[in-house]
C-alpha cells in the first residue's frame, strides 16, 4: 500500500438553510426580528450536508464516491480542495493536488484558448514555464489545435470541457480530485479521460472520483463510498457498494410476491457455478438463481428476466420462463420456489443490471417487478461503444481465420 | 497546485492565552505569505487578464487610463481658474492633475475590488486559490493605469517648467503608503460586498463624498475650522499632499499628517488581510 494521500477523518459539514441576509438593508430588520424572537426560536435553521464521514486514500488507489443528487458527494471534494472547511473533524490532502472539480471554471469567455490555458494553469498552481513546456501536448490532447487562438466563447461545450480536462490532465499531481467530468463530452473523449485516469493511477496518483456514471466507477476504483443524505451508507469494493446503491433503487412494485436472486459465475478453476458474479469477461456463462416467495395463490405464473445496460439506459434483453421450457407455475400463498437460469454475457464493456419479474398469465399483470436485483460488470478492451458483443477481430483475407482469437472459448 | 503541510484541525476560536493568539497570528501570516508566494504566477496572470481584456474590448485600450484624470483636470481647471479661482503654489492644472491622478488610482482600484469576488462567483465556488488574488489584482491593474497616466504628469511638469528636486527620491515611499492603504481598503470592500451586496452602492456614495473631503482639487490650506480638520485628518489628503510635496513643491511631506497616514496603512493592511484570510472559507457558502 502506498503513502497516505487523502485523509478524511470524522468530518461533519453544516450548511445554513433559510434566507441569507445579503444586504445591509435586510440585515437591520432581520437583526431586530431575531432579537424579538429570541428564546422562542431555537438555533439557526441549518442542515448537515455531511455527517461523520471518514475515509483514507493511498497512493495508487482510486476512491469512488457515489450517491444520489444532494447526498454530499461534491461537498466532500470541496472540503478536500479547501473551498469549504469542515464544521467538525479534519480533512487533508497530502501532496500536490490537482482538482478537476469544475474543469473550465477559470476560463474567461473573451480570452483565446491559448490565453486561457495559461490562466487556468496558473489557477491550478503551474508555473508559466511548466505550461509552456507542455502547451503543445495539452492542445493536441484536447484536439483543439485549429481553434487555439479563438476566444473560448466560440467553443462548443465539448471543446471547452476537453481543453479544461486536458490542462488538468497534464498537471503533475499526487492527488487528483475528479467531479463528474464524464457528464460532458462524447464517448471517445470519455474513453480518453478514463484512460488518462487509469494511467495516473498506475503512476501512483491517488484519485478521488465522484460520479453518477457507475460503469466508470466500477472500472476505475478499487474502493467506493456510498453517501446517503450525508452519511456513509456503505464503504467497500465497487461490487458491494454499487450493488447496495442499486438495490436502494430496486423496487418490488407489487407485494403479492417477494423475489430474491443470486447471480453466480463459474469459478475460474472448475466447472461449478460458485463465485458470486460481478466482474465478468464477455461470453462468460452466468447462472441466476431466483427465489420466489408467493403471498397469494396463483394458477399460472411466469418468471421474466430482463437485462438493462446502465451505461446507456438501454433495455438489452428480455425473456421469460415459459419460453425456456419451464411450465407455468402454480403456487399457493406461502410457497417458496427456486428457479435457475443460465445465460451468457455476450456484451460489451459496461455495467448491467438484472430485473426479475413475476407475471400472472391469467390476469395479465405483474405480481412483482424487482429492478436492479443483481448487477454485473463486463470487462473488455475491444469495443468502444454498443451493447452486443460481436467479437471483432482482425483476420486473414483468404481463409477468414482470426489472427488473434477475440472470441472466448465458450462453454457449451 | 498547493501543498497541505499538515492536517488542519478546524475549530472555533477558543483562545484564552495571549501567547496562543500570537502564535495563531504568526501561523496565519506565514500561511498568507506562503500562499501568495505559491500563487504569484496567478496574480500576474489575473492582472494580465484584466488588462488584456480591456485592450481587446475597447478601441482606446490603455487610453482609458488617461481619459478620466485628463477630463477631470479640464473641468476643475475651468471651475477653479475661471469661476472661483483658488491660489495654488504651482499652476492649477498641474496641481489638479497630480491630485486626480493619485485619487484615480485609489478610486478605480476600489471600484474594481468591490465587485472582484462577486463577479467571479464561478471561480470562488469551484476552484481553490487564495481569494486575496482578486482584490490584489484589482489594485495591480489600477497601478498599471496609474503608471501610464503618470506619464502625462511628467509631460505637464516639463510644459510648466516644474523640475523635480532631490525630494523625488521620497516618491517610492509615498507610492508605497498609498498602495498599502488602497490594498487594505480593497480587501475590506471586496469581502464586505460578498457578505452584503448593497455595499457597492453605498461605496459609490462614500467615494463621491470622500473625493471632495480630500484635498484633491483644491489646496488644503484654504480651509479652516471643523471642515478643515476633517479634510486634514483624512489619510487621502495626506497622501495626495505628499505627492505634491515631493514632486511639485520640492519639499518633504508633512511629517505629522503623512506619518500618521503611513502608520494607519501599515496597521490597516495586516489587520484587514488577517480578517479576510480567516473569512475566506466562508466565501463559497455565502456568495
Amino acid at each position: 500500500m502506498g503513502a497516505r494521500r487523502v485523509v478524511f477523518d470524522r468530518v461533519w459539514k453544516e450548511f445554513a438553510r433559510g434566507e441569507r441576509h445579503d444586504s445591509l438593508r435586510d440585515l437591520i430588520p432581520a437583526a431586530v426580528k431575531r432579537l424579538r424572537r429570541r428564546g422562542q426560536h431555537g438555533g439557526r435553521d441549518t442542515f448537515w450536508a455531511l455527517q461523520d464521514v471518514s475515509f483514507e486514500v493511498h497512493a495508487g488507489e482510486a476512491f469512488g464516491i457515489i450517491g444520489r443528487n444532494g447526498a454530499g458527494k461534491s461537498t466532500v471534494l470541496k472540503l478536500l480542495t479547501r473551498i469549504l472547511k469542515p464544521s467538525r473533524g479534519a480533512c487533508a490532502v497530502i501532496g500536490r493536488s490537482g482538482a478537476l472539480i469544475e474543469i473550465a471554471a477559470g476560463f474567461h469567455p473573451d480570452l483565446t484558448g491559448r490565453e486561457n490555458v495559461f490562466l487556468q494553469g496558473a489557477i491550478m498552481g503551474m508555473r508559466r514555464a511548466e505550461i509552456s513546456a507542455r502547451f503543445d501536448e495539452i492542445v493536441s490532447f484536447a484536439g483543439v489545435e485549429p481553434f487555439i487562438d479563438t476566444p473560448v466563447k466560440r467553443y462548443s461545450s465539448g471543446m471547452n470541457a476537453r481543453l479544461g480536462f486536458s490542462i488538468a490532465a497534464h498537471l503533475n499531481p499526487d492527488v487528483l480530485l475528479v467531479d463528474e467530468i464524464l457528464a460532458v463530452g462524447d464517448l471517445a473523449f470519455q474513453e480518453k479521460c478514463q484512460a488518462r485516469m487509469t494511467h495516473f493511477r498506475s503512476q501512483g496518483v491517488a484519485i478521488v472520483f465522484v460520479s453518477h456514471h457507475l460503469p466508470a466507477v466500477a472500472q476505475l476504483c478499487n474502493q467506493v463510498l456510498l453517501l446517503e443524505q450525508g452519511r456513509a451508507a456503505k464503504i467497500g469494493t465497487p461490487a458491494e457498494v454499487i450493488a447496495a446503491y442499486c438495490s436502494g433503487h430496486a423496487t418490488n412494485e407489487q407485494e403479492d410476491v417477494a423475489i430474491s436472486a443470486t447471480l453466480r459465475t463459474r469459478v475460474p478453476a472448475g466447472n461449478a457455478f460458485a463465485a458470486d458474479a460481478f466482474e465478468v469477461e464477455p461470453g462468460d456463462p452466468l447462472m441466476l438463481e431466483v427465489d420466489v416467495h408467493f403471498r397469494v395463490d396463483v394458477e399460472r405464473a411466469t418468471v421474466g428476466i430482463v437485462v438493462w445496460d446502465l451505461t446507456r439506459e438501454l433495455y438489452v434483453y428480455g425473456a421469460s420462463s415459459d419460453f425456456v421450457g419451464i411450465p407455468p407455475i402454480r403456487a399457493r400463498a406461502g410457497d417458496i420456489r427456486t428457479f435457475n437460469f443460465r445465460f451468457e454475457a455476450h456484451l460489451t464493456r459496461g455495467l448491467y443490471a438484472i430485473e426479475v419479474n413475476v407475471v400472472d398469465l391469467d390476469r395479465q399483470r405483474f405480481l412483482a417487478v424487482a429492478r436492479g436485483i443483481c448487477h454485473f460488470h463486463v470487462r473488455e478492451q475491444v469495443s468502444y461503444d454498443g451493447v452486443a458483443n460481436l467479437y471483432l477481430s482482425g483476420c486473414d483475407a483468404a481463409a477468414g481465420r482470426a489472427l488473434h482469437a477475440a472470441r472466448p472459448a465458450l462453454a457449451r | 497546485m498547493r501543498v497541505a503541510y499538515s492536517l488542519h484541525l478546524v475549530c472555533r476560536d477558543r483562545l484564552s492565552l495571549n501567547g496562543a493568539l500570537m502564535q495563531r497570528l504568526r501561523n496565519d501570516f506565514q500561511e498568507m505569505i506562503r500562499e501568495q508566494f505559491e500563487f504569484r504566477e496567478l496574480l500576474i496572470q489575473m492582472t494580465a487578464r484584466d488588462l488584456l481584456l480591456r485592450y481587446k474590448q475597447t478601441a482606446m485600450g490603455l487610453g482609458w487610463a488617461l481619459l478620466s484624470p485628463t477630463l477631470n483636470t479640464i473641468i476643475f481647471s475651468v471651475i477653479f481658474m475661471r469661476v472661483a479661482p483658488v491660489d495654488t503654489r504651482v499652476p492649477y492644472p498641474l496641481f489638479a492633475y497630480c491630485g486626480l491622478l493619485a485619487w484615480n488610482f485609489t478610486a478605480s482600484a476600489l471600484r474594481f475590488a468591490v465587485t472582484s469576488l462577486t463577479a467571479n462567483t464561478n471561480m470562488v465556488t469551484k476552484v481553490y486559490f487564495p481569494r486575496e488574488i482578486f482584490p490584489f489584482s484589482a489594485v495591480a491593474v489600477s497601478l498599471v493605469d496609474f503608471a501610464v497616466a503618470a506619464t502625462v504628469l511628467a509631460a505637464m511638469m516639463m510644459y510648466y517648467h516644474v523640475a523635480p528636486t532631490a525630494t523625488v527620491l521620497l516618491l517610492p515611499a509615498v507610492v508605497a503608503v498609498h498602495a498599502t492603504l488602497t490594498l487594505a481598503l480593497a480587501l475590506m470592500l471586496s469581502m464586505a460586498n460578498l457578505f452584503y451586496r448593497d455595499v457597492k452602492y453605498i461605496f459609490e456614495l462614500v467615494l463621491n463624498v470622500w473625493m471632495f473631503a480630500s484635498a484633491i482639487v483644491y489646496p488644503v490650506d484654504a480651509i479652516g475650522g471643523v471642515a478643515g480638520m476633517v479634510i486634514r485628518a483624512n489619510p487621502m489628503t495626506a497622501v495626495v499632499e505628499a505627492y505634491r510635496h515631493v514632486l511639485l513643491y520640492g519639499t518633504p511631506p508633512d511629517p505629522l499628517s503623512f506619518g500618521s497616514a503611513a502608520i494607519l496603512s501599515v496597521v490597516l493592511l495586516p489587520t484587514t488581510w488577517v480578517v479576510f484570510h480567516r473569512s475566506e472559507f466562508r466565501f463559497a457558502e455565502n456568495i
